[in-house]
């Protein structure tokens, strides 16, 4: 009896999940499982037949791509000054309009503005203002150190790319900071001033471990959402000038849909960014676990 | 008691010099975020020969023909028609699929249920950039590949994940009562659902639909690869083909831009509240 009730729950749990797991057997299990599968073979995406190579590819990929390989550098150096650089200014960001009172709506407002445009747009926008904005700048005001070649100079791509992705990403970590710093409770912050704490100390005795699970958060946001970097360096640099902008996602794109077409070699980068990425978040989990624990 | 009264005094000035600053600092910042989007506006309205000369300074005369020329060129109105059918697919697709699954995986236990649970919950770990050139071999092979209805419907597979675990959340706090007096009432599972659960999960399908609509609307590298078309492009597709074509004809591109991004802004600025609420929300519990 109990046997067949539950075998009718479980039809019932299958019935109301299987819309869902089709959808996500299709359109995510399948390429993943795929994609492990074709990094294993020289599948060149044209013809039909294809053979395995073993793990070849991760080999080439790894010790002979010099281009693969100066995209992971560069995407690792990217990485970290956005991690950094990013949550630095959310963080002063969402203190400084919290600490606003009538202002603290309209600042919020700007700020976020931008993370509800596209990067693509963006990007194009800050193109604008690159190319032609600061040179015209330079040009016409005392500001003559602004005339550089911002997206020629591979160094200073570098800096406009960064420039790109702060103003777009900032305002999406600074709600997550202000949310939390809205859940610090008030009293706290008195109390510490009545004993003569100053705003700094408040702030770094009071306020910061108190948003301390919101800075794991916007950390490994940031950890993951860099590595994944496509659509700001697609719009404004293309990966140049030559490759020197090029990061791992436009990488493996190129190489499997502009220019060799192997893509069993491109599935194999494929998944070594999958690695790179499932790494940090194994980490970020088992901290936040961790921190769940002492709590 | 002089002297206490003196130090308040300074205290309260130094907070007020202090106060200035951050206003200051934060004027300076907001009038960086809002330069470009100034910058193009500015720009739009003036000739491309008046824009060369005097990038800064207001136009002599405003004129729209930029306007008019990109509202052609990137078939606006079709462009606009092909972004909100898919963001419609793929958003009706995401609620419906993800709050039954999430319901019900969160109402029963058991090692199947955590097990289904766990592997929606794998996908949170895969970039799309991993699985992007196998899905393309699996959408052409399906015959979706140019299809907009084809790509809304890879948006339901790809976004159905954090929805679900976030009606899995949400459904933990209505109460299990609810469910048992409604089958005692008579009542069959899929109308328990959606005469008496669904409702109540209103909250956190807003929460939902939000984060998904501006993903699905402002998502790029998809629609690239998916839409072989020029007449099914999105906003976005249209708007980067354009800047393509004509690189160097800005006073064009910038009206083009400025027209791919008004939906979206204006979308925010009314429903800001409920955009920051989510956004924080699906962060933090996402």
């Amino acid at each position: 009896m109990s046997f067949i009730r539950n075998g009718k729950k479980t039809l019932i749990l299958l019935a109301f999940v299987f819309p869902a797991l089709l959808f996500y057997s299709v359109f995510v299990l399948a390429p993943s499982i795929g994609g492990v599968w074709y990094s294993l073979t020289d599948w060149n995406g044209l013809n039909p037949t294809y053979e395995m190579v073993g793990f070849s590819n991760y080999i080439e990929a790894l010790s002979e791509d010099r281009f693969f390989l100066d995209s992971i550098g560069f995407t690792l150096k990217y990485v970290v000054f956005m991690v950094i650089l990013s949550n630095f200014f959310a963080i002063l960001l969402a203190v400084l309009i919290e600490s606003r009172k009538r202002s603290k709506v309209w600042f919020r407002t700007i700020f976020f503005m931008p993370n509800m445009i596209s990067l693509i747009i963006g990007g194009f926008m800050w193109m604008f203002i690159f190319t032609k904005v600061l040179p015209y700048i330079a040009e016409h005001t005392v500001f003559k150190f602004l005339d550089q070649s911002w997206i020629g100079d591979p160094r200073l791509s570098f800096f406009a790319l960064l420039i790109l992705s702060l103003w777009s990403g900032v305002g999406y970590l600074m709600v997550i900071y202000i949310a939390a710093l809205q859940g610090v409770p008030q009293q706290l912050k008195e109390a510490a001033a009545i004993d003569g704490a100053s705003a700094l100390q408040t702030f770094r005795n009071v306020t910061l471990p108190m948003i301390y699970p919101a800075l794991t958060i916007g950390l490994f946001v940031t950890l993951n959402n860099s590595f994944k970097v496509f659509e700001a360096v697609f719009a404004l640099t293309g990966g140049g000038p030559g490759r020197a902008t090029q990061v791992i996602a436009l990488n493996i794109f190129e190489e499997a849909f502009s220019q060799s077409n192997r893509y069993g070699y491109a599935s194999a980068k494929a998944m070594i960014l999958f690695l790179i990425v499932f790494i940090i978040t194994i980490v970020q989990l088992w901290i936040m676990k961790r921190r769940e624990v002492e709590a | 008691m002089r002297n206490s009264s003196g130090n308040a005094g300074g205290v309260r000035l130094s907070r007020r010099a202090g106060s200035g600053l951050v206003l200051l600092f934060l004027l300076l910042g907001a009038v960086v975020m809002l330069f470009p989007i100034y910058m193009g506006i500015l720009n739009s309205v003036k000739t491309q020969s008046e824009m060369l000369t005097n990038i800064l300074s207001f136009p002599a005369k405003v004129q729209f023909n930029n306007f008019s020329s990109a509202f052609e060129k990137i078939h606006f109105f079709r462009s606009l028609g092909n972004t909100i059918q898919i963001a419609a697919v793929g958003l009706i697709g995401i609620i419906v699929c993800a709050s039954l699954a999430g319901y019900k995986l969160s109402r029963t236990k058991g090692k199947l249920s955590s097990a289904l649970f766990g592997l929606f919950i794998l996908s949170m770990l895969i970039p799309f950039h991993s699985i992007m050139i196998t899905l393309v071999k699996i959408s052409n092979e399906l015959s979706i590949q140019g299809s907009i209805y084809g790509l809304g419907m890879i948006y339901i597979g790809l976004g159905v994940s954090m929805a679900i675990f976030l009606y899995h959340g949400f459904v933990k706090s209505i109460p299990r009562d609810l469910d048992e007096a409604a089958i005692i009432d008579g009542c069959g599972e899929l109308r328990l659902f959606y005469a008496v659960i669904f409702p109540l999960l209103l909250p956190v399908t807003a929460t939902i639909a939000i984060l998904n609509l501006l993903w699905m609307w402002n998502d790029f590298l998809l629609p690239l690869l998916m839409l072989t078309n020029s007449d099914s492009y999105t906003l976005l597709l249209s708007t980067n083909m354009l800047f393509g074509e004509y690189s160097n004809d800005w006073s064009n591109i910038l009206a083009s831009l400025i027209l791919a991004m008004l939906p979206v802004v204006i979308f925010y600025l009314i429903l800001q509240k409920y955009i920051l609420n989510g956004i924080a929300e699906g962060a933090i519990k996402g």
